[in-house]
């Protein structure tokens, strides 16, 4: 087992354990959890950017296949939830989105490495910008859907008058709605830096005119997202349905990132 | 046949908010109510609260409990009767204790609950409906329920239903920081909800109310600012907060007026906390994103894991009213004995009296003043020494005792006028 591997498995049996006790916090917040749950997490990411430095290093930081997109795409998850879990003082959110940045990389561990990089064309700076920014946008989107389930739960509780554990353990409605809207601020950055990137890309490697339907896909996320915050800002819309439209658009976006590198995907 | 305190009632344990609606009539009614049960000897009081109706007569038990059951089932239906609660005689005693001293309430140890109960007393009393017993009971009631609130932690341990609204304010809101808060009412509800919103925070307090000066009133005494109730849109329009504790008959939120004003909101988060039974907003304004009304059930529900909090406060109230329940009716029984010793005595003397006066006069060589005073004495030791027991016996009261057994027979024995004593079971 090469020493990257080595890495992976231990990181993702340091989320694996971590996700487990940020789970534990629905049931009654505890700060000795609370910690073991942060240290847990954050061990596991130190160990999978070591196990990612180790591996990119030796492929001239070419990112080769899905399992990699989707290994870069929890190592951005976890380290965007860790900062906002930290910032918000609100760790029962990461009994939402750990498990989630497992699931995430769970089949990056079982599909294993590929031997040939993404792409096939030339390696340029603006490309490699280009698949980052990619994925830091969808890891923020990822932050903000799982922050919108949490949400919609919570309302559910508040609208329903039940008053079980995820009301009692999940932050302030409002709260979580801000976080969504600057998440989806800046996730939309991303995106549309991706789109413009992505378009500066293909112009100058002469790649395919035409669209594509994960240009499309992406395009038609990228207007969800536009119209969600150009409602948010005029209209003043908020709530359940912003976070329906947010889970709608990283549905999308997933769609796209299965369509760039999954099975048939081509790139 | 003796008397004993009944109570009739439903509150939130065993009635729908829908049913306590029902049963919510205003004064005027409550007052026609007590006048039909307080026929004398009887004597009536009618509790009405959000979370409970309960009609309490003192009388002969029999033909009282059905003038009760005839007077509930006049307001409510037969539907109040199969929601109703019965107790008699000390349960009933025990009951009103601790329905004074909160430890009965929704929220255990909320502080409205007293004087409430108070009113309704004064009501009775303005009435003819309570006198020389209620006016006992009454008084013992609260006094009990003054030492629950100074003696035991469950006033600051107790959140009361404004409380428990803030508590829920927060879980949509997160702080109450700079939430306008809307009071559409004037009373004394109002202004406790509005104090406690206040004290989380919320900045500015808008009130509202029918009569423009009650609401001036309390703006004042909350440093808020006072709104004419209509267009009450508008005043919907600022709020973040409203809290409903009018005593109108029908809703005066309704899902329309709120849904118009959801874009001129700009879908801002809207909580409306009805207080008021019967409902002052309709509960299909629920259904509106962004808005989420709760009436006093829904906030019974809330305050349910609360009240477990506050189970070691209300475990002390509880001893208390015990306490003070023991201790009433052993005055009572106290209360019954001595009628009956002053009679038992007063017809010893008047025997003594009118033996020694028919003995003197039978003796053929009239006795001198100093001898008479003598044998005048000797009688007196006589009845004396024969009544030290019995006085003893009828004064010595077990603590906690309903009844005196002891003034009841002797009554009994020595033929005593039963009209003077205090008889009763209660």
């Amino acid at each position: 087992m090469s020493l990257s591997r080595l890495c992976f498995v231990l990181a993702f049996h340091a989320y694996g354990f971590g996700a487990i006790a940020y789970v534990t916090l629905l049931a009654g917040r505890r700060k000795g959890m609370v910690w073991t749950a942060r240290v847990l997490t954050a061990v596991g990411w130190v160990l999978q950017g070591v196990g990612l430095a180790l591996l990119l290093s030796g492929q001239g930081w070419r990112p080769h296949g899905f399992a990699e997109a989707l290994s870069i795409l929890a190592f951005l998850l976890v380290a965007l939830f860790l900062t906002v879990e930290l910032r918000t003082q609100a760790p029962v959110l990461g009994a939402f989105l750990a498990p989630a940045a497992v699931a995430v990389w769970l089949p990056a561990l079982w599909l294993g490495p590929s031997a040939q990089p993404s792409t096939s064309g030339p390696w340029t700076p603006m490309l490699l910008a280009h698949i980052g920014i990619a994925l830091t946008g969808l890891a923020v989107f990822g932050v903000a859907t799982g922050v919108a389930v949490a949400f919609l739960l919570l309302e559910r509780q508040v609208k329903g008058k039940r008053f079980g554990l995820l009301f009692q353990r999940i932050p302030s409605l409002e709260l979580l709605d801000g976080l969504n809207r600057r998440l989806v601020l800046w996730g939309f950055v991303a995106l549309s830096l991706t789109l413009v990137t992505g378009l500066w890309v293909a112009s100058r490697t002469g790649g395919a005119r035409t669209f594509q339907a994960v240009e499309i896909t992406t395009a038609v996320a990228w207007l969800v997202f536009a119209g969600l915050l150009q409602a948010r800002v005029l209209a003043g819309w908020r709530g359940r349905r912003v976070a329906w439209l947010t889970m709608a658009g990283f549905g999308l976006l997933v769609l796209s990132l299965v369509g760039t590198y999954g099975p048939g995907g081509g790139r | 046949m003796s008397s004993v305190l009944v109570c009739l009632g439903v509150s939130h344990k065993t009635a729908p908010v829908a049913l306590r609606e029902r049963l919510a009539v205003p004064v005027e009614r409550q007052s026609e109510v007590l006048g039909r049960v307080a026929a004398s000897p009887t004597e009536a009081l009618f509790v009405s609260t959000c979370n409970r109706v309960e009609l309490y007569g003192f009388g002969a038990a029999d033909s009282l409990e059905a003038r009760l059951r005839a007077e509930l089932t006049l307001l409510g239906g037969e539907e109040a009767l199969a929601h109703a609660y019965l107790h008699r005689g000390e349960a009933a005693l025990r009951h009103l204790f601790r329905v004074a001293a909160s430890l009965d309430s929704m929220v255990v140890g909320e502080p409205q609950i007293l004087g409430q109960v108070k009113e309704a007393f004064e009501l009775a009393q303005r009435v003819g409906a309570a006198r020389a017993e209620l006016g006992r009971v009454c008084a013992a009631a609260f006094s009990a329920a003054k030492r629950v609130r100074t003696e035991t932690d469950i006033g600051r341990a107790a959140t009361s239903m404004a409380a428990a609204a803030v508590q829920l304010a927060s879980k949509i809101f997160g702080g109450l920081d700079g939430k306008t808060v809307l009071l559409v009412g004037a009373g004394e509800m109002s202004e406790l909800a509005g104090r406690h919103l206040a004290s989380a925070g919320a900045r500015p307090l808008l009130v509202t109310n029918r009569t423009l000066q009650h609401a001036e009133a309390l703006a004042r005494a909350l440093d808020g600012e006072a709104l004419p109730f209509h267009p009450l849109e508008a005043a919907l329009r600022r709020a973040d907060v409203v809290v409903c504790t009018t005593a109108s008959p029908v809703p005066i939120i309704t899902r329309e007026m709120v849904a118009g004003t959801v874009r001129s909101r700009r879908h801002r988060p809207l909580f409306l906390v009805d207080l008021a039974v019967p409902r002052d907003v309709e509960p299909e304004v629920n259904d509106l994103d962004n808005v989420y009304a709760y009436d006093v059930d829904d906030i019974q529900r809330v305050v349910a894991e609360n009240t477990a909090l506050r189970a070691d406060a209300a475990a002390q109230g509880e001893a208390l009213v015990a306490e003070d329940l023991a201790r009433f009716l052993s005055d009572r029984a106290l209360r019954e004995g001595v009628p009956v010793l002053a009679q038992l005595r007063a017809r010893a003397e008047a025997i003594r009296k009118a033996e020694l006066e028919r003995a003197l006069a039978n003796l053929p060589t009239p006795l001198t003043e100093a001898q008479a005073a003598v044998v005048a004495a000797m009688t007196s030791a006589i009845v004396n020494k024969v009544l030290h027991q019995p006085t003893v016996r009828l004064r010595a009261v077990t603590p906690g005792q309903a009844l005196n057994p002891l003034a009841e027979a002797v009554a009994e024995l020595f033929g005593l006028d039963a009209a003077s004593r205090r008889s009763g079971e209660s």
